[in-house]
């Protein structure tokens, strides 16, 4: 439980961090002039809340495959879109403009998706490179050859 | 009095060095508490009791890739096949403990001398690329346990 708290936590930070990048970017193409009062702030916080509910209630009973967690993270990913379009424009007519940012949306969660799996995956290669470095050291001095 | 009840004698005798050491038991019939012993006598030399097409063998734990539980049952996954234990996963994480092996998910007991390298898996998990080519993955609740053994701390 607390090493999953852990990583949820780690996830949660980086996809606020990505957001932040998202909302610059996409802000900056489609709404230049726009000005936010301080509640912009919160809104990152929120957006990543959100992604991270299902990483923080879905934990698998039985040891998943690489292909089966990818599977499970695509379809967090998309249930995650859905959440935020109904946060987003819930109740609102679908207009031309609508959707223009659903489509930017849709492509800045994907585009964080793989940032945030790319991070993680760079952390995690170090972490990997200093386990098999330790593994070589423990089998060298329990004497077992390559 | 049952047969588990009876009192054994136990006769330790000191033999020439130039003489194969040896455990000799005398009983009334092979039963559980006699298998026991032997299964005891074997771990100290460094074997397991497998069962492979229901004949029993001895297995050099050395030889032992990694040990899964899978529906209540407990293989041994070996270079030469695959053969069952009769005993639980928790009780063989204990027992294999001094030779190297580390739990790496709720099922899996992993051999760390038949790991060939270590490389990230998705959501913090890794995976453990064995010297028979297979890969076992390591469960990201049992990551810290993993590197404590791979420093040569106890778990």
């Amino acid at each position: 439980m607390k090493e999953h708290l852990k990583e949820c936590l780690r996830n949660f930070f980086i996809i606020v961090t990505c957001i932040n990048v998202a909302m610059f970017v996409l802000g900056s193409i489609l709404a230049p002039d726009q000005r936010f009062g301080y509640e912009a702030f919160v809104y990152p916080i929120f957006y990543a809340a959100l992604a991270s509910i299902p990483t923080f209630f879905v934990s698998a009973k039985r040891v998943l495959s690489v292909k089966q967690l990818l599977f499970r993270e695509v379809l967090g990913m998309i249930i995650v879109m859905a959440l935020l379009f109904v946060v987003m424009f819930g109740g609102r007519p679908i207009t031309h403009e609508i959707i223009i940012i659903a489509v930017s949306v849709a492509v800045s969660v994907v585009v964080i998706f793989a940032a945030v799996n790319a991070i993680t995956w760079i952390l995690d290669s170090k972490t990997a490179q200093d386990m098999t470095a330790d593994l070589k050291a423990l089998q060298e001095n329990a004497g077992v050859e390559e | 009095m049952t047969s588990t009840d009876k009192v054994m004698d136990l006769e330790v005798s000191v033999i020439a060095a130039d003489k194969n050491e040896y455990v000799k038991i005398g009983c009334h019939e092979v039963d559980e508490r006699i298998g026991e012993i032997v299964r005891f006598v074997k771990l100290r030399q460094g074997n397991i009791e497998g069962i492979r097409e229901g004949e029993k063998y001895s297995v050099p734990i050395r030889d032992i890739y990694y040990i899964e539980s899978v529906d209540d049952k407990t293989f041994l996954y070996m270079k030469g096949g695959v053969y069952e234990s009769g005993r639980r996963l928790y009780d063989l994480e204990e027992v294999m403990e001094p030779y190297h092996f580390v739990r790496i998910s709720k099922s899996i007991i992993v051999n760390l001398m038949k790991v060939v390298s270590i490389k990230p898996a998705l959501n913090g998990r890794f995976v453990c690329k064995l010297r028979n080519g297979e890969e076992v993955i390591i469960s990201r609740k049992y990551v810290p346990d993993v590197k404590k053994k791979l420093k040569g701390e106890s778990v």
